[in-house]
């Protein structure tokens, strides 16, 4: 059971890594896409949206040919700073992380969008600067729209499948260790796998959405 | 020009589609400034801009003398209250009031409350807020809202209140009261203010002066009366709802006052009227309020000053709440307001004769 164990460890940890990436980056794009209007903000949405449109194995060769050993991205990474997309939890990121992250970035826009920007006027007029505005009125007035976006996110990467068996097979995260003992041992080891694998991602999936709700309760209350 | 209120000059700004041309205009201290006038018409990015959230291609913002037209809003001093009145919904009464004591002093650590509370509940006492001060806003009644928007603006004390239109989406009794709440807010603070609004009512009853705007730029500015009673154009006349606008030519009566003919009919015009219009051909203004009827069994009131007497054909009427309008042919078309319970007592039915009286200086011409 060590490569079950392993498997759902590499599964959890790239998972959060990526809801982290996706949160530190995908807020902020949020917030321009919700609150900025620019030239080619249609065609960014749409980018953002194509994981939603692609089947996952098509996104995963599409990786591998940007990320992999001789991919424009995944050669000079290797080269310059020794980061490998191959054989790596960085490479499981990658995959998890191009089919998660629309997830935060969509839901925190409808969460931005919700906050009426006349409210953040009368803050700034109250005498709150920019930053505080935005940390005081806007951010509490999304959070619920923002831990959505974490949520389903995390949740998206921890069950990621199609991308992440293309870019890298090994190590193996959960869903492909499961898949892998289907292929040589059966339904019986393969079930096994599943159901734990069933079990920790409700647990977290409901510890995450406990957390988003409590915090929009102290938000309220505060 | 050093004013202790506030002073636009030459603001020109380009904003998307909506452009502000040269906009000048003054508020004095605990004056009363209203901006009127159509959707687009400019009137809530002006606002906006004074509150700073545009930077203006050109001109200068000066409140109490200083200029503010670089600084961010939120080193402007100024109070801003819009539709429903802005409050946080995620915070209670007592923390939107204390929000701007707040901001005032950096850092502010989370959980931290460096707020003098005494200061917060002196407001709401002050405003009779002080039961709600636990209450988040989704449960408060429009008038308390008000209350707390005021009571929030004030904790900063700033030097000028800008309203964009607060009142828009209230029902009609619910709006007077709280318009006159907010008059005596206002009266009782002496701070100058500006309140954007299409309504004529609000303008009305608010306005120490009116400024009319179209197309981003400034039409017109007086009094409630001039603006009222003496459009400077005919869009003005339109937009504040003079509902009689004739064409007419200037004639030649002997005797005081000047002449003008309405299809054939002559009416006298304030003499004054004759400066502002040097062609032949003119647009008369007729209020529909200011248009008197007389059946013939009614006690005649006798009227100061010159009046025209016409006669009318009573075409229709139609009841609009306690005042009701009558169309009539007076060998032009000219409709006339009256109390509504009037209708009967003076049988205003169709096809029926009536006299029509206009004063004199009621008439108002308009170059065509």
């Amino acid at each position: 059971m060590l490569d079950v164990r392993q498997a759902l460890a590499l599964s959890l940890e790239a998972a959060f890594l990526t809801t982290v990436i996706a949160a530190l980056a995908g807020v902020p794009l949020a917030y321009l896409l919700a609150r900025i209007s620019f030239p080619g903000k249609a065609v960014i949405a749409a980018i953002i949206d194509i994981p939603l449109a692609v089947p996952h194995t098509i996104v995963g060769i599409a990786l591998l040919m940007v990320f992999g050993r001789e991919g424009i991205l995944g050669k000079p990474a290797d080269a310059l700073l020794g980061l490998k997309f191959w054989g790596t939890i960085a490479g499981v990121v990658v995959g998890m992380l191009f089919v998660a992250a629309p997830y935060t970035v969509n839901a925190a826009r409808i969460g931005f969008e919700a906050v009426d920007p006349r409210l953040e006027k009368v803050a700034r007029t109250l005498g709150m600067g920019p930053w505080g505005t935005l940390l005081y009125v806007t951010l509490p007035l999304s959070w619920r729209g923002i831990m959505t976006g974490v949520t389903l996110t995390y949740a998206r990467s921890i069950s990621e499948f199609g991308a992440v068996v293309i870019l890298v097979y090994y190590p193996m995260t959960a869903p492909v260790q499961v898949y892998d003992l289907f292929l040589r041992f059966g339904l019986r080891d393969a079930a096994a796998v599943a159901v734990l694998l069933l079990i920790v991602s409700l647990a977290l999936f409901i510890l995450l959405r406990y957390v988003a709700s409590g915090r929009v309760h102290t938000g309220g209350g505060r | 020009m050093t004013s202790p209120g506030l002073a636009v000059e030459n603001l020109s700004l380009r904003l998307g589609a909506c452009r502000l041309r040269n906009v000048t205009l003054d508020v004095g201290a605990g004056e009363i400034l209203v901006i009127l006038g159509p959707n687009g018409a400019g009137k809530s990015v002006t606002l906006e801009t004074i509150a700073g959230f545009h930077r203006p291609d050109a001109g200068r913002i000066l409140i109490r003398g200083r200029d503010v037209t670089g600084v961010p809003p939120e080193r402007r001093n100024v109070g801003f209250l819009f539709q429903n009145f802005g409050l946080f919904p995620h915070l209670t009464v007592a923390e939107n009031v204390a929000f701007g004591l707040r901001s005032r002093r950096a850092p502010i650590v989370s959980g931290h409350r460096s707020t003098p509370s005494s200061d917060v509940a002196e407001l709401l006492a002050q405003f009779g807020i002080a039961h709600l001060a636990k209450r988040h806003p989704h449960a408060l009644s429009p008038g308390e809202k008000q209350r707390v928007a005021f009571a929030r603006a004030l904790a900063t004390n700033p030097d000028l209140f800008l309203f964009d239109e607060p009142f828009s989406a209230l029902d009609a009794p619910t709006r007077e009261r709280l318009r006159n709440e907010l008059h005596a807010f206002l009266r009782r603070t002496r701070k100058p203010a500006i309140f954007v609004t299409h309504d004529h009512t609000d303008a009305e009853a608010l306005a120490d002066k009116i400024l009319v705007m179209n197309q981003g730029e400034v039409i017109q500015c007086g009094t409630a009366s001039d603006i009222f009673r003496t459009p400077a154009n005919a869009f003005v006349a339109e937009f504040v709802g003079i509902e009689n606008i004739l064409a007419g030519q200037i004639t030649d009566i002997p005797g005081a006052s000047l002449g003008v003919a309405v299809a054939g009919k002559l009416l006298c015009a304030p003499a004054n009227e004759i400066a502002e219009c040097d062609r032949k051909d003119v647009q008369v203004c007729i209020r529909a309020d200011e248009v008197r009827l007389y059946s013939a069994t009614a006690p005649r009131v006798t009227s100061l000053g010159a009046t025209n007497r016409l006669d009318g054909l009573i075409v229709a009427t139609s009841r609009l709440g306690a005042l009701s309008k009558v169309e009539l042919d007076c060998g032009f078309p000219l409709h006339a307001y009256v109390m509504t319970r009037q209708v009967q007592e003076m049988k205003l039915v169709p096809r029926s004769r009536i006299e029509v009286e206009i004063a004199v200086d009621s008439i108002h011409l308009l170059p065509h």
